[in-house]
């Protein structure tokens, strides 16, 4: 009974969208079908934010999984999405700094690993400049050294392929294939790389035990590393600067780029800030930082007990860096480890045709 | 009444061309436009007689040279419109996401990469630099919500129930000087995404930069 008073809403709201455009009435059937992903409640999460103007649909999604793989998409044919978000890699791709967009220059910063993206409400991208997945998309694909697109040229191939008329059609029935409706799509495929099956999940929900190892490098980080990559998404989503550099070149031709949250908020206090990541599938993600400059996570380690950087924008809780010995370092390590999702990383393999 | 607007794009009080090399900025240098594009947004006309408003829906308008040069109200209500008020630039809400369509599609080229919204104003062209007499890339992307200017002109000649044509005026020199000056040869970077000097700019245009015609 809830089922079709649901399918009913819709098809009223089909109706008003398309009187509009003069079309005829599209059948209930042919409404995409919403759903909103099961969240686990060890991501500390309320509910699934998403903008009124996306809601999430089995059909949007496939079609979403479809571009984010598809190399024709770039003004080489050569570079997708995933080429700098590899699924194996947690979405990451290996290397600090990617030279495999389509002009093989260098980019500025590290691809970030995409997972748990919806909750990135305070920004995405390292400094937080993109507001919502549905607008970010366009930086990628149109950014000269990524996918280097003409959105126009992608427009007219998206509709010159059957396989993408089809999809199109049932994602967003009755509307024309436009650059809104591409990214929108994208971002729904984005937002399913939910990261929410580890170990860590697991022993939270009373299903296995961690041994004492385990419990030591927990404690260790719940005292040292939880004011920032907070338990749960293992993020606040907020900026700090966590002491790499003293100071920050501003060359002319980069816009910016290095001065971290302060391009955007042009705060001082935000020099060299960025956006904390998650510690979910870090034994999967590295090089580690903005721009990739650790290799392992016993250089991030030596980093934080004996190479902060002081400057007037270093968040205070690390002014006298934090200090572990080795039995230490092995047993936060050990904890970490316990965050990688494997389970989360078959699911999203790109031949997995279980959606999502 | 049938309402339109017009825009003609002039530098020092010459009609607009591109990629011509017959035009000086205020600062003397020479200057050839390679690009020149601007979003006009939320016009509205006033009858200030009888106070009645028309405003414009979904008011968004990329103009340009050899772009489009006109934005048609179509049929409006009649009034004795004598004001017109718009803006240079985009809207805070419209300037914050990008998965838009019709002229705020990000297809226009008008939608940074690196942080959602629009320049609103962009020119790009070549200038001679002042100490080496070298051919100087100039490029000049304004944006940011603190950038959004609104405008509000006097207008004379309409007539309810007459169809109309507003004819505006933009005035690429008013760029670079009223309130800032601007020397593109003394200029720290001759690309301007943001910073101070696309502020400076910013003020610029929000004052005399269009003109009724
Ligand atoms: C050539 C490599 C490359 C390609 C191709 C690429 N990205 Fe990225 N991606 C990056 C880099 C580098 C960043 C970090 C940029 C920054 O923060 O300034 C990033 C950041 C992101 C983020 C932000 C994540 C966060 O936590 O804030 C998302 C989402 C994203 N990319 C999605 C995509 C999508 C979708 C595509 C395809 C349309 C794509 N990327 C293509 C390199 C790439
Ligand atoms: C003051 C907040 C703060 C504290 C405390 C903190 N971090 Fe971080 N962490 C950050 C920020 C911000 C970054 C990203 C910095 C950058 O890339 O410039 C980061 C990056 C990292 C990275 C790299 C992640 C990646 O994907 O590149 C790891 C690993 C890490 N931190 C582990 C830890 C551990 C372990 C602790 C505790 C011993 C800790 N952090 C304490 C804020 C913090």
């Amino acid at each position: 009974m809830k089922k079709q008073a649901f399918i009913l809403l819709l098809s009223i709201s089909w109706i008003w969208a398309c009187e509009d455009r003069g079309q005829q009435e599209p059948l209930a059937e042919n409404a995409p079908e919403l759903f909103v992903p099961s969240i686990s409640k060890t991501l500390n999460v309320g509910s699934f934010p998403q903008p009124d103007r996306n809601p999430m649909s089995k059909e949007g999604v496939l079609l979403g999984k479809k571009l984010f793989f598809d190399t024709n998409l770039s003004s080489n044919g050569k570079v997708s999405c995933a080429s700098c978000h590899q699924p194996q890699l947690a979405f990451t791709d290996a290397v600090p700094l990617a030279d495999h967009g389509v002009t093989g220059i260098e980019l500025d910063r590290h691809a970030p690993p995409l997972f748990n993206l919806a909750w990135n409400t305070t920004g995405l991208f390292w400094d937080g400049g993109a507001h919502d997945l549905e607008s970010l998309n366009f930086g990628p694909l149109t950014h000269p050294n990524e996918m280097g697109a003409d959105l126009t040229a992608v427009l007219l191939y998206l509709n010159q392929e059957e396989e993408y008329l089809n999809l199109f059609e049932k994602a967003f029935p009755a509307t024309p294939i436009q650059s809104a409706t591409m990214s929108r799509a994208i971002a729904q495929y984005t937002k399913t790389l939910i990261s929410q099956t580890s170990r860590y999940d697991l022993w939270m929900n009373g299903e296995i035990e961690f041994n004492s190892l385990e419990l030591k490098g927990y404690e260790i980080y719940q005292a040292n590393c939880s004011s920032c990559h907070e338990e749960g998404l293992f993020t606040d989503l907020s900026y700090h600067n966590n002491g790499l550099d003293e100071s920050y070149p501003d060359p002319i031709d980069k816009e910016g780029v290095f001065l971290g949250r302060f391009r955007i908020s042009h705060d001082s206090l935000d020099l060299g800030a960025y956006k904390t990541p998650s510690l979910r599938n870090i034994t999967l993600t590295a090089p580690y930082m903005h721009d990739g400059r650790f290799s392992n996570l016993d250089e991030v380690f030596n980093h934080y007990s004996s190479g902060i950087k002081q400057n007037s924008s270093l968040a205070p809780q690390l002014k006298d860096g934090i200090p572990l010995n080795k039995e230490e370092k092995e047993a936060l390590i050990t904890f970490l480890k316990t965050l990688q999702d494997d389970q989360f990383i078959q699911k999203h393999l790109q031949d997995n045709p279980d959606l999502p | 009444m049938n309402v339109e607007i017009t825009f003609e794009n002039t530098l020092n009080g010459n009609t607009l061309e591109l990629n011509q090399e017959i035009f000086t900025l205020p600062s003397g240098e020479s200057f050839m436009v390679k690009k020149f594009k601007y979003y006009i947004s939320n016009v509205i006309l006033t009858d200030s007689e009888t106070n009645t408003q028309y405003v414009e829906t979904d008011s968004y308008h990329l103009m340009g040279q050899d772009f489009n040069s006109a934005i048609e109200l179509g049929m409006i209500p009649s009034a004795n419109y004598d004001q017109i008020t718009f803006s240079i630039g985009v809207d805070e809400v419209a300037n914050s996401r990008t998965d838009q369509t019709g002229d705020l599609d990000p297809n226009n080229d008008m939608a940074w990469n690196w942080n959602s919204g629009y320049k609103f104003v962009i020119l790009e062209g070549e200038f001679i630099h002042q100490s080496t007499q070298e051919r100087t890339g100039l490029v000049f992307h304004i944006g940011n919500n603190q950038n959004y200017a609104t405008v509000t002109l006097p207008l004379s000649g309409l007539a309810a129930g007459k169809s109309a044509s507003i004819s505006l005026e933009t005035a690429i020199d008013e760029l670079f000087s009223n309130p800032n000056s601007l020397v593109p040869s003394n200029l720290a970077s001759t690309t301007v995404m943001g910073g101070p000097v696309a502020d400076q700019i910013g003020q610029n245009y929000a004052d005399g930069f269009i003109k009724a015609n």
